[in-house]
């Protein structure tokens, strides 16, 4: 008796420096998370001299000039809007494009249908450096090389495959009682689509639509293949010529830090709001 | 009923885009390598096999996949290692699973460009976080080691790289042991197996299929990685950091004195494509198990 007492406060004891370490484990990682976000953005308030002499200090005077000048002398306002501007017609036509074909897809019946969609994910596969070369090639033929609109169109194709799939899982797992109620109401299949499907639809579209926009925004590899012009840069793009310009000018670091805070708030903040949407996503688009 | 009008004009916009700027490029890269070509209006050269005959006897492309591989294997160990562990504790039933997990997850959606920055700044010789924080604990002869020397810059990109990554895994996983019945979980509590044991000899192979799935997904990233490594080396990137992708963007687009060996460019892109073909099928017959049903 006494013995199996000791033993079950034994397994409580240990279950409880476990709990401890759990806690001390996943919390330390989190906090990182916190400390990396919030480090930057003190650092784009300091002085150089003070980022580098007191690392961990936050700044006695926030110097907002720090953003001043990236935003408007470092060429970052062009930037943002340009990054903007592309992102968002980019989901936007992205939306437009596989909406429709993610919903035939789904809810269609017609020979070769799964074929065809096994065709489209594919695509997820393919290594985007492979298509370095061709896409240049392609775009400057189209006279699109070098141009916002350009990169647009690319992302747009390039983000098919993913988008497509995980629309195709929102259609599939809607009721398919709703369709057929529409459809004896008198609803053609285009006013079923419209009206019914694509409203049912709407978290869906609305989540593939975020992650498109922080995938995008954030997209740094063919922006870099097919923008020259420093007046088409994103902004990934222009951080990575902000780096490349201390090396001469010597390091402005709060300047980059503040270009950095400029890149990275907006995802945070999409973030923030729908995090749990965001993952959500992604693990149906990973895991399924 | 969907008239097959609709099908069709449903599925053109997105099939046309598909086909004439992922499927068609892909195709057009195998032609491309096999002709030595460095501009767009000059003439292309007819090399045949040559680029890859080049390629295979190229020094700096077999260190390029050797570090690929280094990603691969070590960076895979640290990812998944850490994912498990994460999807263990997480599924502990802890406060503040959902908190944890975003924080965990979050530096994916934060721009490459912005985590390497702050990586190179963490691992700056002299003046870097690291050495700061090496310095204020005592530990003076780490504290005066140079993060960014040749023998070491991979390593401090691998660590950055470990760390968005694991996030990303930890929520696929998560995702899945999410899925098994708790009831089997509670049994094995009340039974005394510890968290520990609960995840090997439970969430483990309830959920292989995901794991077989998102070690996969690793090995397509991994092959094809560019982007932070190639941020992370900086405008005078060492070759100690490149991967094959990024010895194809040198070569094809180059950095302040562009190669514009565009055949050769692709062929790298060809044979990282052949590799992620092989590694994917390599890894769905090792891995292969009969699926549980629960």
């Amino acid at each position: 008796m006494q013995q199996a007492f000791s033993s079950s406060r034994n397994t409580s004891l240990k279950r409880g420096v476990g709990r401890v370490l759990t806690y001390a484990t996943v919390g330390a990682w989190s906090l990182f998370t916190v400390f990396f976000v919030v480090w930057i953005v003190i650092a784009s308030l300091k002085k150089t001299r003070d980022l580098f002499s007191e690392p961990w200090s936050l700044p006695s005077n926030p110097v907002w000039g720090n953003y001043v000048k990236t935003w408007v002398s470092s060429h970052f306002g062009d930037y943002f809007l340009n990054s903007l501007w592309v992102v968002s017609i980019s989901v936007f036509m992205l939306l437009v494009v596989c909406v429709p074909a993610a919903y035939v897809l789904a809810r269609a019946r017609f020979r070769g249908r799964e074929a065809l969609a096994n065709f489209f994910i594919l695509g997820m596969g393919v290594p985007i450096p492979l298509l370095f070369v061709p896409l240049v090639v392609i775009m400057t033929t189209l006279r699109m090389g070098d141009s916002l609109s350009g990169l647009s169109v690319v992302y747009v194709a390039l983000s098919v495959p993913f988008t497509i799939y995980v629309l195709m899982g929102f259609f599939a797992s809607l009721p398919g009682e709703i369709e057929s109620a529409a459809i004896i109401d008198g609803c053609s299949d285009f006013q079923t689509f419209w009206h019914v499907m694509m409203p049912l639809a709407m978290p869906g579209i609305a989540t593939v639509a975020i992650l498109n926009f922080v995938g995008l925004w954030n997209e740094y590899q063919l922006s870099l293949v097919l923008i020259n012009s420093p007046e088409n840069r994103t902004l990934s793009l222009g951080i990575y010529s902000l780096i490349s310009s201390m090396q001469y000018s010597g390091g402005d670091w709060p300047g980059l830090f503040a270009g950095i805070t400029i890149v990275m708030v907006p995802t945070i903040i999409m973030f923030v709001a729908m995090s749990e949407r965001m993952i959500s996503g992604i693990t149906m688009g990973g895991v399924k | 009923m969907i008239r097959p009008r609709m099908v069709i004009a449903f599925l053109a916009p997105a099939l046309l885009l598909y086909l004439g700027l992922l499927v068609f490029p892909s195709v057009q890269a195998f032609y491309i390598s096999l002709f030595k070509t460095s501009g767009f209006s000059d003439s292309m050269q007819w090399v045949g096999l040559g680029n890859y005959i080049a390629l295979w006897n190229d020094k700096v492309f077999w260190l390029s996949l050797l570090n690929m591989v280094m990603i691969l294997v070590v960076g895979g160990v640290c990812v998944f290692g850490l994912a498990f562990v994460f999807t263990m504790l997480l599924s502990s039933g802890l406060w503040g699973k959902k908190l944890f997990r975003a924080l965990i997850f979050m530096p994916n959606v934060i721009a490459v460009t912005a985590i390497t920055t702050f990586w190179s700044f963490v691992f700056m010789p002299r003046y870097g976080l690291l050495t700061s924080v090496l310095k204020s604990v005592g530990l003076d002869s780490l504290a005066s080691v140079s993060w960014t020397a040749p023998e070491n810059v991979f390593w401090s990109m691998l660590v950055g790289l470990v760390w968005i990554s694991s996030g990303f895994f930890t929520i696929l996983i998560l995702a899945g042991a999410d899925k098994v019945p708790t009831d089997m979980f509670e049994a094995a509590r009340l039974e005394g197996a510890s968290q520990l044991q609960i995840f090997r000899f439970i969430t483990v192979p309830m959920i292989w299929d995901v794991i077989v799935i998102t070690m996969v997904l690793w090995c397509i990233q991994a092959i094809k990685i560019m982007e932070f490594p190639y941020a992370f080396g900086g405008p005078n990137i060492s070759q100690d950091v490149y991967t094959p992708a990024i010895y194809l963007y040198i070569m094809g687009f180059g950095q302040r004195d562009p190669v514009y060996a565009l055949g050769y460019a692709t062929a790298i892109g060809v044979a990282m494509f052949a590799v992620t073909i092989a590694a994917v099928l390599a890894m769905r017959a090792c891995l292969k198990r009969e699926p549980l049903e629960f």
